[in-house]
C-alpha cells in the first residue's frame, strides 16, 4: 500500500483528500502544523507527496527544492492559481506533476497512480492468468495464440489490470480513456467492455470481468 | 491664427483709438495748431498703432499656431503642454500655466482611478483563488459521499467553477499586466485537458468530440487556450438543436505562416445579422434571448484574450447548420530561437 503525504493548509480539503485517498486504497497522512515541515515529511517516508504550493508561512517552492535535495520521492504540486508561471516554476524545481484546484477527484487519482507507476519504474510487461500483455504490439499472447486488442480495449484492460481484484468505476475507466484522447461515450464504453470480455473468453478466461451493479467492474 | 480674425478681435481698441485721436485732432484744431504739425502727429500715431498691432499679432501667432498645430498631430492630446514652449507674453503665460495645472490635476485624478481599479482587480483575483478552496473541498465531499445527489452536486460545482473562471479571465484580459507565458504548446494536450475537464458535462448532454490533425504545436499560453476552448464547448452544449446529437469537431490546419485551430459544431448556428457582433461585450443576440440565459461575456473574453496573446479569431455560421470558430496562431521562429 503506497503512502501519500498531504501538505495542505485548508483543513476541510486535507481531510476530504485523505478520505478520498484511503477509499482508493492508499495510506494517507497530513501535516496539521507547518513548523519544520520538511523533517516531518521526510520522517514519514511517503511514496508520494501531494503539496499545495501556496501555504501561509511556508514557501512551497522552497520546500520542494529542499525536499528534492534530499530525496527522490515523487511530488505532485497542487495550486489554486491558474497561471502558467507557477506550473513552469514548480516543474523547474523538480515537481513530477502539477494539478490545479479545484480538481476532478478521478483525474487526481489517475495522476497519482501514473506518477507512482513511473517512479516505481515497474516493468510494463505484466501477465494475467498466463497471458502476456504486450503494450508495444497492443496484444495479449498465451505463447501460441496472439490476440490483438484495439487501443480502447488496451487502455481499459491495462487500467483494470493495475487494479486487479478491486472495483473500477465506469467514471474511472472513462477518465482514463479521455485522458488518452479517446473521447468515447457511455455506449461505446459498454461495447468496448463486452468486446474485451469476449476476447478474453476466446483465450480461455471466461468471466474475467465481473459486473458489479451500480458500482463498476472487477477484473478477477 | 489669421490676421483678419485678430483685427476683428481688437475692434474695441481701434474704436477707442479712433475716438481719442479724433478728440486730439479736435483740440489741436481748436488751439489753431498748424495743419502740417497735425499731419505729422497723425503719421506718428498711425505708425505707432500699426507697429504695436503687428508686434502683438506676431508674438501671439507664434504661440497659438504652434499650440494648434501640435494639438492636431498629437494622439494623446492631454500632453499638449509638454509639446509647446512657454510663451513670452502675459496672456500666453497664463494660458500655459492653466494648461499645466489642469493636466496635473487630471493626472492625479486618473491615477486615483487606476489605483482603485488595480486594487479591485487584485481583490477579484484573490477572491477567485479563495473561492476555489471551498469549491475544491465540496467537490471532494461530493465525490467521497457519492450517491445520486453526489453527481448533481458535482454538476452544480462545475458550473460555479466555470463562472469563477470567467471572472478570473475577464480580470486578466482587461489588465495591463502581463500574466501569461507564451511557449510552445501541444494542441493535442490542450484539447485533451479541456475535454477531460468538461467530460461529465459533454456526456450529460449526450454530445461527442471528434478531433483531427492536432499533432501540432503552437506558440500560446496553454491555460488561456484551455479556457477559450472551454468557452466554445460550453456554448456548443448550450445552443443545441432539439433531437440532434451535438458533435464538436476540433481540428488543426497548418499553413506556411500560421496554424489554424477550428472548432466546429452542428448546433443552431448564429443568425447572419448577429454574426459580426458575437464578440462584442454584453452582446447576447437572438440566441441569447431565445435559449439559455446568456451574459454575452464568454466570447468577448475569448476575443480579448486572443488579442492579448496576438492570435486572431473569426467565426462562420449558418443558421440551423453549424458554427465554426477559427483561432489563428502566428508561427514565430523568434520565440523558438529564444527557447534554444
Amino acid at each position: 500500500m503506497s503512502k501519500i503525504f498531504i501538505v495542505e493548509d485548508d483543513r476541510s480539503i486535507r481531510e476530504e483528500l485523505a478520505e478520498l485517498l484511503r477509499n482508493s486504497g492508499y495510506e494517507a497522512e497530513y501535516l496539521t502544523d507547518f513548523s519544520s515541515s520538511k523533517a516531518k515529511i521526510l520522517s514519514a517516508k511517503p511514496d508520494l507527496i501531494l503539496m499545495d504550493i501556496n501555504i501561509p508561512d511556508l514557501n512551497g517552492e522552497q520546500l520542494l527544492k529542499e525536499i528534492r535535495s534530499e530525496t527522490d520521492t515523487p511530488v505532485i504540486m497542487v495550486t489554486s492559481r491558474t497561471s502558467e508561471t507557477d506550473e513552469v516554476l514548480s516543474m523547474s524545481y523538480g515537481a513530477d506533476d502539477y494539478i490545479t484546484k479545484p480538481y476532478n477527484p478521478t483525474i487526481l487519482l489517475l495522476r497519482i497512480s501514473a506518477v507512482l507507476k513511473r517512479s516505481a519504474g515497474s516493468a510494463t510487461v505484466q501477465s494475467y492468468n498466463g497471458l502476456q500483455v504486450n503494450d508495444a504490439k497492443g496484444c495479449l499472447t498465451d505463447g501460441s495464440r496472439e490476440l490483438i486488442l484495439t487501443k480502447n480495449e488496451m487502455i481499459i484492460f491495462r487500467f483494470m489490470l493495475d487494479r486487479r481484484g478491486s472495483i473500477v468505476t465506469r467514471d474511472e475507466l472513462m477518465t482514463a480513456l479521455w485522458d488518452n484522447d479517446e473521447f468515447v461515450n457511455d455506449n461505446a464504453l459498454t461495447v468496448n467492455i463486452s468486446r474485451l470480455r469476449s476476447k478474453l473468453a476466446d483465450l480461455g478466461c471466461e468471466d474475467a470481468i465481473e459486473t458489479r451493479k451500480k458500482q463498476g467492474y472487477i477484473l478477477r | 491664427m489669421r490676421f483678419r480674425d485678430y483685427i476683428r478681435d481688437r475692434l474695441w481698441f481701434y474704436v477707442i483709438a479712433a475716438v481719442s485721436f479724433g478728440l486730439i485732432l479736435l483740440f489741436l484744431g481748436a488751439y489753431r495748431v498748424s495743419g502740417q504739425l497735425m499731419a505729422f502727429i497723425t503719421v506718428i500715431f498711425l505708425l505707432f498703432v500699426i507697429t504695436e498691432e503687428l508686434v502683438g499679432f506676431l508674438r501671439k501667432r507664434r504661440f497659438y499656431d504652434e499650440l494648434i498645430q501640435k494639438l492636431d498631430i498629437l494622439d494623446k492630446k492631454y500632453l499638449i503642454h509638454e509639446m509647446v514652449r512657454e510663451p513670452d507674453f502675459l496672456e500666453g503665460r497664463l494660458t500655459y500655466e492653466v494648461l499645466c495645472q489642469a493636466n496635473k490635476a487630471m493626472c492625479e485624478n486618473v491615477s486615483d482611478y487606476k489605483r482603485s481599479s488595480a486594487d479591485f482587480r487584485e481583490f477579484i483575483e484573490m477572491w477567485v483563488h479563495e473561492v476555489k478552496l471551498p469549491v475544491a473541498s465540496l467537490q471532494l465531499m461530493a465525490h467521497n459521499h457519492s450517491d445520486k445527489l453526489g453527481d448533481k452536486f458535482l454538476e452544480q460545482l462545475r458550473r460555479i467553477d466555470g463562472y469563477t473562471d470567467q471572472v478570473l479571465y475577464y480580470a486578466r484580459s482587461e489588465s495591463a499586466e502581463k500574466d501569461y507565458i507564451i511557449k510552445e504548446t501541444s494542441l493535442k494536450r490542450t484539447v485533451s485537458n479541456t475535454a477531460l475537464k468538461k467530460r461529465e458535462d459533454i456526456q450529460l448532454a449526450g454530445a461527442s468530440i471528434e478531433t483531427e490533425g492536432l499533432d501540432v504545436s503552437v506558440m500560446t499560453d496553454g491555460k488561456w487556450l484551455e479556457f477559450m476552448l472551454g468557452q466554445f464547448i460550453a456554448n456548443s452544449l448550450k445552443y443545441t438543436v432539439e433531437g440532434r446529437e451535438t458533435v464538436m469537431k476540433i481540428s488543426a490546419e497548418e499553413l506556411p505562416d500560421r496554424v489554424l485551430l477550428h472548432f466546429r459544431d452542428n448546433d443552431i448556428g448564429i443568425p447572419e445579422n448577429d454574426l459580426s457582433r458575437v464578440f462584442d461585450k454584453s452582446f447576447t443576440g437572438e440566441n441569447g434571448r431565445l435559449y439559455a440565459k446568456s451574459t454575452g461575456m464568454g466570447l468577448y473574453i475569448v476575443k480579448s484574450l486572443c488579442e492579448r496573446l496576438g492570435h486572431s479569431i473569426s467565426v462562420k455560421s449558418e443558421q440551423g447548420q453549424y458554427t465554426e470558430f477559427t483561432v489563428a496562431f502566428a508561427k514565430n521562429d523568434f520565440y523558438k530561437m529564444q527557447e534554444q
